[in-house]
């Protein structure tokens, strides 16, 4: 009978142009959702908890409840920071201090739910110190500080354009920069005493912008930019939003917005961008609509609509620490000496694309140098395999693992291990041809518990399932 | 016409590769931090203790005319093999600027950030080189401080082989692991391919996998065994970081490696200076030399190319004031570099600093002039162009076309002649 429905609910998607393929099962949903959301795998007790609700709409509670937690504000913010390009040493070089301040900032704003509009007014209408006003820190992290190269990025950022040609760069030549004595602060003000020498500025839609002697100039084309009547701003947000969940836009590239570059569903963006303008802005309630699509329901398949991706190189990582209880130190090596980051910091708060480890270079760890989004490259690479199946720093870890180690000792019968320790790595209980095989792996190659479970826990992280959002 | 002209422009680049290269590997022996030029390759005996510390005389080298510090008395003796660079200048007194430029010749300020030369040879290669080892090794770390694989991406940065090779057990990552022997790992293997059960990129993962096994139980393995060297040769390098580390680059090299990058850390003595000079300067002499001389004796020297130095020298005055009692600062001014083998002749001597060391007197050489004199030995062009995700082709090393950042290729020290491959 589901089959049944599943073939009619596929024929009317066939006709709508969607193919919309089974529902996932509940412990795909979980573990899809905390990765896509909060870049972190669900504990073993939430897994236990959520598998055991009979709510029926307990789904849409784990997404109103992820939504809104800590862990989406800071994962949200690495997105934010990669396109930002927030990082202390070149190229950005926007110093320790700066980036602190800029990823607190971001975090507010994510906190508060601070509609996106009012986001990229502050954002580009900021003055002040970098460490007093933030968000002036955008200003600061080019190489070259030039008008045009503001209005390029914040073309590529907010609008989606790659290549831009007209002259809207002149309503950021006010912007000046001024050093303090304090090390690396720096102070955005506005050059008011610049002549205008024209009157009008005409932008590639046709738009003109009067500039007035004695205002900031930015001010005429972020109200033009930011306004609900730009569509176009509103759909880029949409677009990369479903971007960072499904790791692929509705428009792909989601920075490379172009005539011959069409949406591949253009009736989905539509609706969701009238949800978002109409919601004034909200992006965690544009959040949780994308999360409770049909797509993102859906269950995985290489041409479905939910298409399985490789974990990012910060998640990977924080999951290995996760599943062994040994987490990385970070340090950062400006200003001397060297200053460590608390015990257990995830990668993925970092919040400096500075701060690295090797595990995260392995992975493909962005360097934020550009804005683009396809600066994060999620292939799957024959060292980060070599990595995972041979390294002797990986397995160490495992072996030193006192979570590991506490399993254990709790003496568990075969079933109770296996249990334990897909909870933890896969978030799912072991299905019986699993507990069938680990039993025979064991007698066949005498292995004591203890042994099975390290050879458990390699099989499991060396696993598709554990490498991919599925 | 057009066609004409790139038919040309095609024959032109294919005589190019085929007649300019000169090396096939490249080991760079990268001093993080950035090593005094005044206490290895650019003495200054006539200068006061202002200038010149603690220490007093010089080493003569077997060639006439050519001096360097008196603490590498083994590479005096081989000064034939290499030449000197002391006027190597980007004026860039900060660890990652310096850094950027000397490892992509790039000046940095740049609105794109460029792969470092390493990246560079190994995309260069990818088609033609066939090894099962990495293109692009690092003995035993990259220095992090920016991406390697600037706009190329991930999949040319460095390998790095981690573990300590002066140890007893030499760990290189994915491939030596103590801890699980043959017989768990393909225990292991026939588990996990029972147990997966996505069919995600299988095909690629597979055959992943099983290059990675050929990697682990195959010729590799034996390249990074160490023990597998004489003991006598594995002390004449020196039982140190950088000595054994230099005797893997050899045998990468041997092993057809192109780039292998051997950095060394601990040169950024702002305090205590001459005393690290004492205790680093004789492992660096043992190792250097004993490498020029080995890759030498093997045949090697003629196709393998060896560098040394840092992202930038010290500071040629000492800084006897507090807090730092006998430290040298970051000097990007004036500093010296050590090239060898690979097309680079030996005994020369390329530019001069003024009496204190502290400005270039003659023929500066821009980090653009270096790399591209590396490029060209390698057979790569050094006018040629890299391709960017978003802006199309740039040019290899824009600095090369700048007058104020390039002083043209070292023809005076390769054995290919100027006007041959000039642009």
């Amino acid at each position: 009978m589901r089959r049944f429905l599943v073939l009619i609910v596929c024929i009317s998607s066939v006709a709508m142009c969607r193919v919309v393929s089974a529902q996932c099962s509940d412990e795909v949903f979980l573990r899809r959702a905390y990765l896509a959301v909060t870049g972190s795998l669900p504990t073993a007790q939430t897994c236990e908890r959520f598998l055991d609700d009979d709510n029926f709409n307990k789904r849409e509670r784990l997404v109103s409840r992820l939504v809104n937690s800590e862990l989406s504000f800071k994962y949200m913010q690495m997105h934010w920071g990669d396109i930002l390009r927030i990082k202390s040493e070149f190229p950005s070089n926007l110093w320790p201090n700066g980036v602190q301040a800029y990823n607190r900032w971001i975090y507010e704003q994510l906190m508060n739910n601070v509609p996106y509009d009012k986001m990229v007014r502050e954002l580009l209408l900021s003055e002040g110190s970098n460490f007093r006003s933030p968000a002036v820190n955008f200003y600061r992290g080019f190489q070259q500080r030039t008008p045009e190269n503001f209005y390029k990025n914040i073309n590529l950022l907010f609008l989606g354009n790659r290549d831009c040609r007209d002259n809207g760069h002149l309503c950021f030549s006010q912007v000046r920069f001024k050093s303090t004595k304090e090390w690396k602060e720096e102070i955005i003000y506005l050059d008011y005493h610049k002549k205008v020498y024209y009157t009008q500025i005409e932008l590639e839609d046709g738009t003109t912008l009067t500039p007035q002697q004695d205002s900031d100039w930015r001010e005429v084309y972020v109200n033009w930019l930011t306004s609900s009547r730009n569509r176009r701003f509103a759909e880029v947000m949409v677009n990369r939003m479903w971007y960072w969940i499904f790791g692929r836009g509705i428009v792909h590239e989601p920075d490379d917005w172009r005539e011959d570059n069409r949406p591949s569903d253009p009736q989905l963006l539509a609706e969701l961008t009238d949800y978002f303008i109409s919601s004034k802005f909200d992006m965690r309630k544009l959040l949780k609509k994308i999360l409770l699509t049909d797509e993102f329901e859906s269950e995985a398949a290489p041409a479905g609509y939910y298409t399985p991706q490789r974990l990012p190189a910060e998640v990977i990582v924080d999951a290995l620490a996760t599943v062994t209880g040994i987490w990385d130190t970070y340090s950062s090596r400006v200003p001397e000496p060297f200053t460590f980051y608390p015990p257990r910091t995830r990668a993925t708060h970092l919040g400096d694309a500075t701060v690295s480890s090797t595990e995260l270079e392995l992975f493909g760890k962005v360097s934020r140098d550009v804005s683009l989004e396809a600066q994060r490259n999620n292939e799957i690479s024959s060292r980060q395999l070599l990595y995972l199946m041979n390294s002797s720093v990986l397995e160490q870890r495992i072996r030193k693992s006192g979570v590991l180690k506490k399993i254990c000792e709790q003496n568990p019968t075969l079933e109770q291990l296996t249990d334990a320790i897909t909870l933890r790595v896969l978030s799912r209980r072991a299905t019986d041809s699993e507990k069938r095989l680990y039993k025979e792996y064991m007698e066949q190659n005498g292995l004591s518990l203890r042994d099975l479970a390290l050879d458990m826990v390699w099989v499991q992280i060396n696993s598709n399932e554990f490498l991919y959002n599925h | 016409m057009r066609k004409i002209y790139l038919t040309s422009v095609l024959l032109l680049a294919l005589s190019f590769a085929a007649t300019a290269q000169r090396a096939k590997s490249v080991i760079l022996v990268y001093l993080d931090g950035g090593p005094s030029q005044t206490e290895t390759f650019d003495p200054k005996p006539d200068t006061s203790r202002d200038y010149y510390g603690s220490y007093k005389g010089v080493a003569k080298t077997n060639v006439e005319g050519i001096e360097i510090g008196e603490k590498l008395p083994l590479l005096a003796t081989i000064a034939d093999k290499y030449s000197l660079i002391r006027s190597m200048t980007h004026g860039s007194n900060a660890h990652e600027t310096g850094h950027y430029t000397m490892i992509t010749g790039d000046a940095s300020g740049g609105a794109v950030v460029y792969p470092s030369y390493g990246a560079v040879i190994s995309y260069m290669k990818r088609d033609t080189y066939k090894g099962v080892l990495p293109c692009y090794i690092s003995v035993t770390s990259a220095n992090s401080r920016f991406n390697e694989g600037g706009f190329l991406g991930n999949e040319y940065k460095s390998f790095d082989t981690g573990g300590r090779p002066e140890k007893e057990v030499y760990e290189v990552e994915g491939i030596v692991n103590k801890f699980v022997d043959s017989t768990a790992l393909s225990r292991r293997m026939a588990l996990l391919e029972e147990f997966e059960t996505l069919p995600m990129d299988k095909q690629k993962i597979d055959s992943l996998r099983a290059i990675n096994m050929e990697f682990i139980w195959g010729q590799s393995r034996e390249v990074f065994d160490l023990a597998n060297e004489p003991d006598s040769v594995r002390q004449r390098y020196g039982m140190t970081r950088i000595g054994q580390s230099c005797l893997t680059a050899r045998r990468l090299v041997e092993a057809g490696v192109p780039f292998v990058n051997v950095r060394t850390t601990g040169w950024d003595t702002h305090k205590k200076h001459f005393q690290f000079m004492n205790s680093m300067l004789p492992n660096l002499d043992k190792a250097l030399s004993a490498l020029i001389s080995d890759l030498d004796a093997r045949g090697l020297l003629d196709s393998t190319i060896v560098l040394c130095g840092g992202e930038f020298g010290r500071t040629p005055k000492v800084m006897w004031e507090a807090p730092w009692n006998g430290g040298r600062g970051h000097f990007g001014a004036a500093f010296s570099y050590l090239v060898a083998g690979g097309g680079f002749v030996g005994g020369k001597v390329v530019g001069k600093t003024n009496k204190t060391g502290e400005k270039v007197a003659e023929r500066p050489v821009y980090p653009c002039d270096l790399i591209g004199t590396v490029y060209l030995l390698m057979g790569i062009d050094p006018y040629g162009t890299l391709p960017h995700v978003s802006m199309g082709e740039l040019p290899i090393l824009p600095s090369l076309l700048n007058s104020e950042q390039s002083n043209g290729l070292l023809y005076e020290i390769i054995d290919i002649k100027k006007g041959d491959y000039e642009r």
